[in-house]
């Protein structure tokens, strides 16, 4: 019986070894040219200094110069050597955009970190912060993706790049108040997904990535205006910046299209897998053996979810 | 194997006591239908099938001329008048209007919806903001108009839904698809999340989930489609815009979150259930003990898409 099932084992991760596509593929970090919009603070200035302690050439493109000429000076500081350069630009504002990253030059990395969030039930949600979200989280990533593909295409060393969006666990599970935020992350999934199988044949891999709450200032000021029950929902547990920085880089690296954060993100990227690529034969099994049982327990969230929204009504109709 | 057989009848009656929201039942006679984009198409299929169930049907589109000719036809196919509102979804002022004048909103049907296939480094960013703000914008236009009456509604009592129409498109990204995938997934993350925010109003979300349908829009869409975006969705299976309206109302009396059709929309909707409520401890049932085939039918069609690319591409260099 257990003879059987660990053959049964073997034989599907033989399987997969062959037919996982696209294939694998190591992306080189250093020496090579790291582009980051939104990179002058938070997860993308994380980013950036990870990628500059390997070595990588760093542009950071963000809509407030302080705040770049302040992120410069720290990751010149952290490492010597580096090459940082800045570029303002509104990602709403293709032009400027486009101006940026041919000022920049070829591109080898590109990772579309910059993301606004609002946090409130859509009844109350004023359509003017739908629209700032949509325009910047999504619009502007097309915005950046346009202007940098004929850059990526042109980059000087052949091989492989890769083009990388920060997403968030929001942008695999719909959320009690984040109707806008979740459809502007859920909407880079379907970007990616297309765009993965219309640039697999100029070498370019697509990555996205799924933090949970990180503690940056971005997400403290999301915190504060929070309704209560999308608080209940996120938790007290935050992870840091650095970490995340971390994991983004060696994920790239590795070609991965999910990367997720921690040991809920996986279980959460297994549930969610959907149709989306994953070049690790070895991911792919374990997709396959815990594809059920992880939409088992999605289940079971959904059960714990209902409870909260359910009893947080109740307390509020006694008050 | 037996040990499956086993567990399973355990498994299905856990289900049944977790699985959230509790199933309902929405009924459409006399109740008051809303269908955006619906003057055409799928739209126009769904406002008859809800017209001869005895609903209550109001049709929102761009053009006066369309929405007068759906309005004759269903006069002379039932003898009955639908309201008609003409409006742009992109203009909510216009969408409000419409909105009050139609009066209180039982079921919402979110259908509006342009799609302009092409791979994204050849799109023009005004086409992708087209889609973005038609289909996505648009939608959160439609629902913030009338969201307000759906929640004060007389007989909260009876069920409500919001119901939107997504694509496979929406569920997997294909070569050619970027924006309008983009758009699609969007409404998932918008779903998802307000399903939690409204579920205490007593009003369920539903997505459909059409294959290629037979409709004005797809004979459009068809000239201009890439060869590859062709070859990769052959075998997706084409049906009739009143198959698709007739299963459509169906999932909506039911209280679906996922409305897919055929064979293969069941698989890719088994796929992608994600951390997506399920109502039905039948459903739950199949979509645990499938999802480890799901995932491996998935990176089967994987393979044999980017195959398909990697096979396109050298036929084009060859030529």
């Amino acid at each position: 019986m257990v003879f059987i099932t660990l053959l049964f084992l073997a034989l599907l991760h033989l399987l997969l070894y062959f037919v996982v596509r696209p294939r694998p593929v190591t992306i080189p970090i250093k020496n090579r040219h790291v582009f980051i919009t939104g990179g002058s603070m938070g997860i993308g200035l994380a980013i950036a200094k990870e990628a500059a302690s390997e070595g990588a050439r760093i542009s950071l493109l963000a809509h407030s110069l302080d705040e770049l000429k302040e992120a410069k000076q720290s990751i010149e500081k952290a490492y010597e050597n580096v090459n940082v350069s800045i570029f303002l630009a509104d990602v709403r504002d293709y032009d400027a955009v486009e101006l940026a990253i041919k000022e920049a030059g070829p591109i080898d990395v590109l990772v579309v970190n910059h993301g606004v969030y609002v946090i409130e039930e859509l009844e109350n949600q004023e359509l003017d912060t739908v629209k700032f979200m949509i325009d910047v989280n999504l619009m502007g990533s097309f915005n950046v993706i346009k202007a940098a593909l004929p850059l990526i295409k042109d980059r000087k060393d052949r091989g492989p790049a890769s083009i990388a969006f920060m997403s968030s666990m929001t942008g695999q599970i719909g959320t009690y108040g984040s109707a806008a935020y979740s459809a502007t992350k859920f909407g880079l999934r379907g970007l990616a997904e297309a765009l993965q199988q219309e640039l697999i044949s100029d070498n370019i891999h697509i990555s996205l990535i799924f933090p949970p709450a990180v503690d940056t200032p971005g997400f403290e000021e999301a915190r504060k205006n929070m309704p209560e029950i999308s608080k209940i929902m996120v938790g007290p547990d935050m992870m840091k910046a650095e970490e995340i920085g971390k994991i983004t880089v060696n994920g790239i690296k590795s070609g991965k299209f999910c990367i997720p954060c921690n040991f809920v993100g996986q279980m959460v990227a297994i549930a969610t897998a959907g149709l989306s690529p994953q070049r690790s034969f070895f991911m792919a099994s374990i997709e396959v053996v815990f594809a059920g049982f992880c939409r088992f327990l999605a289940l079971l969230a959904q059960l714990k979810v209902h409870g909260i929204i359910q009893k947080w009504h109740l307390q509020k109709k006694q008050q | 194997m037996l040990l499956a057989l086993l567990l399973a009848p355990f498994l299905l009656l856990l289900l049944y006591f977790i699985v959230r929201p509790k199933p309902v039942t929405i009924p459409i006679k006399n109740r008051h239908v809303f269908i955006t984009g619906g003057s055409s198409g799928i739209g126009l299929a769904l406002a008859h099938k809800a017209v001869s169930e005895g609903a209550r049907v109001s049709i929102l589109a761009r053009s006066l001329p369309k929405l007068e000719e759906a309005q004759k036809s269903i006069r002379l196919a039932h003898g009955v008048d639908v309201a008609i509102f003409a409006a742009d979804v992109r203009d909510y002022d216009a969408v409000q209007r419409a909105v009050n004048d139609a009066g209180p909103i039982d079921v919402l049907v979110v259908n509006q919806g342009v799609f302009v296939p092409q791979a994204l480094e050849k799109q023009g960013l005004d086409e992708i903001k087209f889609m973005i703000d038609v289909n996505l914008m648009g939608s959160f236009h439609v629902i913030k108009a009338a969201l307000p009456s759906m929640k004060s509604r007389k007989d909260r009592r009876q069920p409500a839904s919001i119901a939107l129409m997504s694509s496979q498109a929406g569920q997997v990204g294909i070569y050619g698809y970027s924006s309008y995938s983009a758009s699609k997934f969007g409404l998932r993350g918008l779903a998802e999340a307000l399903q939690q925010e409204v579920i205490s109003d007593n009003i369920y979300l539903s997505l459909i989930f059409p294959p290629d349908t037979e409709t004005p829009a797809l004979e459009e869409e068809r000239k201009i489609r890439p060869e590859l975006t062709d070859i990769i969705t052959s075998g997706g299976g084409l049906l009739k815009a009143d198959e698709v309206a007739s299963k459509t109302l169906d999932g909506i009396k039911a209280g679906s979150f996922s409305i897919p059709f055929n064979l293969e929309g069941r698989m890719l909707a088994i796929a992608t259930a994600g951390v997506s409520p399920q109502s039905s401890f039948l459903m739950a049932f199949l979509e645990v003990a499938l999802a480890s085939l799901a995932r491996i039918v998935s990176l089967f069609f994987l393979w044999s898409t980017y195959r398909r690319i990697a096979k396109w591409h050298v036929q084009k260099k060859g030529a």
